[in-house]
């Protein structure tokens, strides 16, 4: 306890310097929590944007559907499935596809289509294709008087075969029993603009697109949202115990590409912050060593009373650790009101940026634990660091020596 | 008698060569008993101080044992002499050298805090020496609110305080006048009588020297002659 009081009253010794040094690090502090809120925040609204637009927590699939999608690896029986996953407390909904690639025709032009058949209702509550529709409504999976389903149709296509809502649209596509699909439909719902990634798909009922790919109740994917964003890769282990026979992956494999350079930007993020962070303990550095080489003498009278070599470093590293942690402190009081105004406020960029492939034009921090105590073990990190030199200098010095300087 | 402290051929050399060779210390050999109340006397430069560290260990001697209690502290080093010090050495310096952003009794307290000793018995111990070195009611000033003479009082106290079996004390009365040198090495020998600790200290001041039982005279590193009253 008396080294404690020691290492704390000796910071006060030399007050205005013991303030300078606390404000670079009370500036490197705030200057690492907000880039680390600006970083942690871009990447989870991107990772929201496509969980939410159309990836889902989790994804099953047949065998390696993922990476090798073919027509007949589908999920029988997915009724089963949907049992399984209403069940638990841990999802909050979940959808159900499937995919064929297609050629669109109207009466005067064509153009490749994606077609997606989606279960209407769960897909709703799943994703934000409801709120993507930018021309009627979200349909629904009624046979009109004329024997026809409807369908909802990106902008790209719209505008490539000049339809509109209450056009014909026709697909021709291979069924999974190797025939030639083809029917006609009625568009019901223009989705996204000419921009969006939906541009070139086609959404069918999920009944319909069965019945026109030869299907049966087979599906080829079933997409989850969980309640706790953090829970995918847990969960995902959860339900591949419960569905042996079936491939089970986290957003972080779904999107691979993205997730691998998300981490990379971000251990990048950290590498920059640990330089400005060392740029700023160079200084910090400089103040130790003076601070010490001013109190030779004093560390020499204290090794010939009987302190230990280590108990002196450890003195040294606990004076610049506790400078460091108030000046963490002060830090943390001016960084809470800043990453809240950029959580919930953020601004808007002149130019939009792009985030691991999404572009992003308002930009929103993260409030999360780790955005203050990444930096803040870094920052203590280094502190402990500086202070070994310090530390060994007093440690090794001949107590003679030490108490013959002035 | 035992001898508490002995030095056999004990040598301190300073320089690398012929031209710049200091004999500081130069074939020492003394035996020093317990209680005694020792005075190392001689000009500036004769190898007082340097002899005084080489027997607290705070130096290495170039050659010779320095043995205290039997133990040759010549051969260790780190923290088993750090150790040793601790609890076997009480030191008084000239200069007093008290930690500055400590109260005289944080000062006091802290070589019982490196020993391990409670904070009960630490607290009792720092009554009892400020009672015996005069400065009751003073423990919670800092060293800048205390004279030269007190300074010194709180030096004694902290060498006292983990009783160790030998104080060694540098010229410590050098930087008090003489009324409160006399009075305080009149304390330090009622201390040496009431504790039966051995005491060595240097001095060159003739009124100071008359204090002490034995007087060991040296000159150029050497001892010139021992004089035991």
């Amino acid at each position: 306890m008396l080294l404690f009081k020691l290492a704390f009253r000796n910071i006060f010794r030399q007050r205005r310097r013991s303030l300078l040094t606390a404000m670079s690090l009370t500036g490197g502090y705030v200057l690492c929590v907000f880039s680390f809120s600006m970083s942690e925040g871009s990447y989870s609204n991107a990772i929201s944007f496509f969980i939410q637009d159309h990836t889902g927590h989790i994804q099953i699939h047949k065998d390696d559907y993922l990476r090798k999608p073919k027509i007949h690896k589908s999920i029988e029986a997915p009724e089963d499935i949907s049992a399984i996953l209403d069940a638990s407390e841990q999802i909050e909904s979940h959808t159900l596809r499937i995919f064929a690639p297609s050629l669109a025709y109207s009466e005067t032009d064509n153009s490749p289509a994606q077609v997606i058949g989606i279960d209407l209702d769960r897909e709703r509550t799943t994703t934000t294709l409801a709120a993507k529709i930018s021309e009627g409504s979200y349909i629904n999976s009624e046979i009109d008087g004329e024997g026809y389903y409807s369908a909802m149709i990106g902008a790209g296509i719209a505008n490539n075969l000049n339809i509109g809502l209450g056009d014909e649209l026709i697909l021709i596509s291979q069924g999974a029993d190797g025939s030639i699909a083809n029917d006609i439909y009625i568009v019901g719902a223009i989705v996204g603009d000419r921009r969006s990634s939906d541009r070139s798909t086609v959404f069918l009922p999920l009944a319909a697109a069965q019945e026109f790919l030869s299907m049966n109740d087979e599906v080829h994917e079933v997409s989850i949202l969980l309640k706790d964003d953090g829970r995918a890769r847990a969960e995902a282990e959860i339900l591949q115990d419960l569905l042996p026979d079936l491939a089970v992956d986290p957003w972080q494999e779904v999107e691979a590409t993205f997730y691998q350079s998300m981490q990379t930007d971000k251990q990048g993020n950290v590498i920059f912050m640990g330089i400005i962070v060392f740029i700023v303990f160079v200084g910090v550095m400089n103040t130790v060593l003076m601070s010490v080489l001013e109190r030779t003498r004093e560390f020499g009278v204290l090794k010939a009373i009987g302190t230990r070599p280590a108990k002196l470093a450890l003195m040294i590293t606990l004076e610049t650790t506790m400078l460091a942690s108030i000046s963490v402190l002060l830090g943390l009081v001016l960084a809470i009101p800043l990453v809240l105004w950029f959580t919930y406020a953020g601004f808007a960029l002149p130019e939009p940026m792009d985030v691991g492939g999404i572009l992003m034009s308002h930009i929103t921090g993260e409030l999360s634990l780790y955005v203050f105590a990444a930096p803040l073990f870094l920052i203590l990190g280094f502190a402990i660091l500086i202070s070994i030199p310090a530390g060994i200098r007093a440690a090794f010095n001949s107590p003679t020596e030490a108490m013959r300087s002035n | 008698m035992s001898a508490v402290i002995s030095t056999t051929d004990v040598c301190r050399f300073f320089g690398d060569d012929e031209e710049t060779l200091v004999k500081a210390v130069d074939n020492v050999s003394i035996e020093i008993e317990r209680g005694e109340f020792t005075a190392l006397v001689g000009p500036s430069g004769s190898g007082k101080t340097t002899l005084l560290h080489l027997i607290g260990g705070l130096d290495n001697p170039t050659s010779g044992s320095v043995k205290l209690s039997g133990t040759n502290i010549a051969a260790m080093s780190g923290t088993a002499l750090s150790d040793f010090r601790r609890d076997h050495i009480g030191f008084i310096f000239q200069a007093y050298n008290l930690i500055p952003v400590f109260s005289a009794e944080e000062n006091i307290e802290y070589i019982m805090l490196l020993q391990g000793v409670d904070a009960v018995e630490r607290k009792r111990r720092v009554s009892e020496i400020l009672a015996q070195v005069g400065l009751e009611g003073l423990g919670d000033r800092r060293p800048n609110k205390l004279s030269g003479g007190q300074q010194q009082r709180v030096a004694i106290a902290r060498a006292m305080v983990s009783r160790p079996e030998i104080i060694l004390a540098d010229e410590p009365t050098a930087n008090l006048d003489s009324k409160n040198g006399i009075a305080l090495l009149d304390l330090m020998k009622e201390l040496n009588e009431s504790h039966n600790m051995t005491f060595i200290f240097s001095t060159h001041d003739e009124k100071i020297m008359k204090r002490a039982s034995r007087l060991i005279h040296m000159q150029d590193g050497k001892i010139e002659f021992d004089e035991k009253k």
